[in-house]
């Protein structure tokens, strides 16, 4: 007997694409005005951009092309399987405790030797196969849960969909409390790319008036449920706002897009989004960009560095090993884009050494890879809302994303133990599975009715706090390991400060003070944090500003040291408040291409 | 056993997809992989045991009944064939816990037939609850051997019961997965009292 047929997703069609354009496409098989590297939320908004501006367009993709009419497995139901949920045996994610004190690489311990695949936590039933392997792409240093996927669309095929606008409390955040330096540019710069995101997009959310975290140009929003009302009822006395989260899904449809339809309320969106409401880069991007016929994409392309001609200040092109054959390869363009995400773009630039750039290309300030920055999360709470212990099962969840409480710490005071501030996410009600029940104690019919009674009741929620951009918080390159393709690979130096540790109390504390007030039962709270990284909110480690010995790109995200070459990804963020961050990814990779657009029109690339 | 008795025709594929619920969502099965799938969504299909001797099988199968039992509302785990989703389990856990469950099942069968000079699968309900509460007593901080598999057992019944056919539907009544036009919500954030949880527009 199979037990696990829902496990095999044909991916055939998949891989026979793949090999088929990796076979196909070669260095000189065409001319291309642009190379984009990536093809998640950066890379595939900028091949999109310059795409269907008339831009001819080679974007690689490191890992292989994705079967959207049978890889997101959105209702599958967990009794499809008698594993339920459970990876198969041989596939293994890293757990929460391993990360802290496992040994770096993670995939070479000696604990996992028996697997066949190693993988970071963000590896499930839904996502396994596109999350990379640890042991192909290790990582050495600090403890860090690295989530990468090599696949196109890359993580934006199980983003959180989290569609939030960093502010004027961002883009100004040093001139408000001191801390290191503004962004060159202000929201302002930005408002206008955000607009034309949601629009393209679809953004559902409300419009909400609040300063730390702008509002946007918004489709039908969710709704907040019965439990969800009542804290809100609560902890709006105290000055806090709970209100529907804001999701990169389209609820009433986007305009020019024959691949996606609009929201159907069916709450599996982290598992890939079937009807594709939910914003995936191949479908809302690539695949429009492809029709456009401006755009090649290469997948099974590691882009190991950056080439320099024989002027300095200038890149040709990008050197290329295929995943599968090996092959290396160079890719000729007059304009290189590296969307890779921040850690990657970081790594591909660290590893682009020459003469004229011994320490990588666009270090000059000798800052590429410092000012790692992401969330502190894992703080969280839960509780029972009296109004609905007992009650009967409504349908909670059919929607995009829990809703949120905006920051409130340091927006219009001062908090006396630490600068910025922390938001929290999260939601309660009827859930698919009630996860509470492995907290209600004893046994036989009380303890099932117990469960069904606290079942409707339950609220939880979370925090992300900002980790501050601080210039020892970086990434090196490690020459002395390896990955899978003979890449040198990533080495993290990183920790949380003591102002994000005193933030993550404070968020514990009122955490406690909004459950009480709410009058919830049975308040649990967790104080520790979750391993750094947990966020997958990466930025900052090529950061942007005027002087090119402080910075690393210009104010248009362009390196100082090379003029050609452009980052589409967080990489060059100054800070991250507590957004999340792909939405703001999009933003600039939009405004970054508007840019290039121009500096093309002009001939002057 | 009860449920050993000869499994029933094979399921049309139509049959299956039924039993599914889930057609949509599961397109690129073969027939073959879903006849198997719809033969382990079968409540009363013959168990096919995969480390599991009949034996340990059913004292498991009296044991999660008992941890989640049939009420009024729904059937319990026995139905919910959670004792097929622990013997698969255990079958890809590491040999150490694994072995954990099988002394944990020798001990509860010892305490069976110290107290009740009888095996645990054929205790009656009375006796089966006196052994659970005793074992169940030090929950949240177990102290000994029986203790502790009462933690583990009830852990993956509780995992095996809530994520089974069963326990969503019939147990939970939850009403998610579906399509649907628009969420819906609190009535109070559409301006009208609400009959869900009794709260009012204007609250106080």
């Amino acid at each position: 007997m199979q037990d696990d047929p829902t496990l095999n997703v044909n991916l055939t069609r998949a891989l026979e694409e793949s090999k088929r354009l990796a076979d196909s496409i070669k260095p000189d098989s065409d001319r291309w005005d642009v190379i984009v590297v990536g093809s998640g939320a950066a890379g595939g908004m900028a091949a999109f951009q310059l795409a269907m501006a008339g831009v001819k367009v080679l974007l690689l993709e490191a890992g292989r092309m994705i079967d959207v009419r049978t890889e997101y497995r959105t209702m599958e139901w967990p009794y499809a399987s008698n594993r339920r949920n459970r990876l198969p045996p041989g596939e293994r994610p890293i757990d929460v405790a391993e990360y802290s004190f496992l040994d770096r690489p993670y995939g070479s311990n000696p604990a996992f030797d028996k697997y066949k695949k190693v993988a970071s936590y963000a590896s499930n039933r839904f996502t396994r196969n596109w999350v990379v392997d640890e042991r192909q792409n290790p990582t050495t240093g600090t403890p860090y849960a690295w989530v990468r996927a090599n696949i196109l669309g890359g993580k934006t095929n199980f983003w959180g969909r989290g569609a939030l606008r960093y502010g004027p409390l961002q883009f100004n955040a040093a001139s408000r409390d001191g801390f290191d330096v503004d962004w060159p540019i202000s929201y302002e710069d930005v408002k206008p790319y955000y607009d034309k995101v949601d629009v393209l997009l679809g953004c559902s959310g409300t419009n909400e008036g609040l300063m730390q975290v702008p509002d946007g140009v918004f489709q039908r929003p969710s709704k907040l449920n019965c439990v969800e009302v009542a804290f809100k009822r609560a902890i709006a006395p105290m000055g806090r706002h709970y209100i529907p989260g804001r999701a990169g899904v389209t609820t009433e449809g986007v305009l020019n897009n024959k691949y996606r339809a609009r929201c159907a309320g069916r709450g599996r969106c982290g598992r890939g989004c079937d009807i594709q409401a939910a914003f995936h880069s191949p479908t809302a991007l690539i695949y429009p960009a492809r029709d456009s016929g401006n755009m090649t994409v290469r997948p099974y392309s590691r882009v190991s560095e950056v080439l320099v001609g024989e002027a300095s200040n200038r890149a040709i092109g990008v050197r290329v090993i295929d995943a599968n054959t090996r092959e290396v390869m160079d890719f000729k363009a007059p304009v290189v884009v590296l969307g890779a995400g921040t850690l990657d773009t970081t790594r591909i630039l660290l590893n682009s050494r020459s003469s004229a750039h011994p320490s990588g290309l666009g270090n000059s300030s000798g800052l590429l890879g410092c000012y790692l920055s992401e969330h502190i999360m894992g703080i969280r709470g839960s509780g029972y809302i009296p109004a609905r212990i007992g009650t009967e099962t409504t349908l909670d969840d059919g929607r995009p994303v829990a809703p949120y409480i905006p920051r409130f710490r340091n927006v219009t005071d001062r908090h006396p133990d630490f600068i910025r501030g922390y938001h929290f996410q999260g939601g309660g009600g009827c859930a698919e599975y009630p996860g509470m029940a492995h907290d209600i104690a004893g046994y036989g019919k009380a303890f099932k009715s117990n469960v069904r009674k606290h079942y409707p009741a339950l609220i939880s929620f979370g925090g992300f706090g900002e980790v501050l951009s601080r210039k020892e918080n970086r990434v090196t390159l490690d020459t002395a390991v390896k990955d899978a393709w003979g890449i040198p690979v990533l080495k993290f130096d990183y920790r949380f400060g003591d102002n994000e540790l005193k933030m993550a109390k404070d968020m514990a504390d009122s955490i406690e003070e909004m459950l009480t007030a709410a009058r919830a039962e049975d308040i649990k709270i967790e104080r520790e944090p979750l391993p750094p990284g947990w966020s997958i909110h990466e930025i900052g480690t090529a950061r942007m500003g005027d002087d090119p010995r402080t910075s690393v790109t210009d104010r248009f995200c362009r390196l100082h040291d090379a003029k050609n070459v452009y980052i589409a990804d967080a990489a060059p963020f100054v800070c991250g408040g507590t957004q999340n961050t792909t939405w703001s990814i999009l933003a600039m990779a939009w405004r970054t291409m508007d840019y290039l657009k121009e500096r093309l029109r002009a001939g002057d690339a | 056993m009860q449920n050993t008795r000869p499994r029933q025709d094979q399921p049309s594929r139509r049959t299956a997809l039924k039993a599914l619920g889930t057609v949509a969502a599961l397109p690129w099965l073969s027939d073959e992989g879903l006849l198997a799938f719809a033969r382990i969504q079968e409540t009363k299909g013959a168990p096919q045991l995969k480390v599991l001797s009949p034996l340990q099988f059913e004292a498991l199968e009296v044991l999660v009944e008992a941890i989640i039992p049939t009420d009024d509302r729904s059937p319990g785990a026995k139905q919910a064939r959670v004792a097929d989703y622990i013997d698969l389990l255990l079958s890809e856990v590491d040999r150490d816990v694994a072995l954990q469950w099988f002394g944990g099942l020798a001990a509860l069968d010892a305490e069976a037939m110290s107290r009740f000079r009888s095996p645990f699968s054929r205790l009656g309900a009375g006796q089966v609850d006196a052994i659970l509460q005793i074992i169940s007593r030090n929950e949240t901080a177990p102290q000994t051997a029986l203790e502790t598999f009462f933690v583990m057992a009830k852990q993956a019944t509780i995992r095996g019961y809530y994520t089974s056919n069963i326990g969503i539907h019939q147990e939970l009544r939850y009403k998610g997965n579906q399509f649907l036009r628009e969420f819906v919500g609190c009535q109070t954030e559409d301006g009208k009292d609400c009959p869900y949880c009794g709260q009012k527009h204007h609250a106080g």
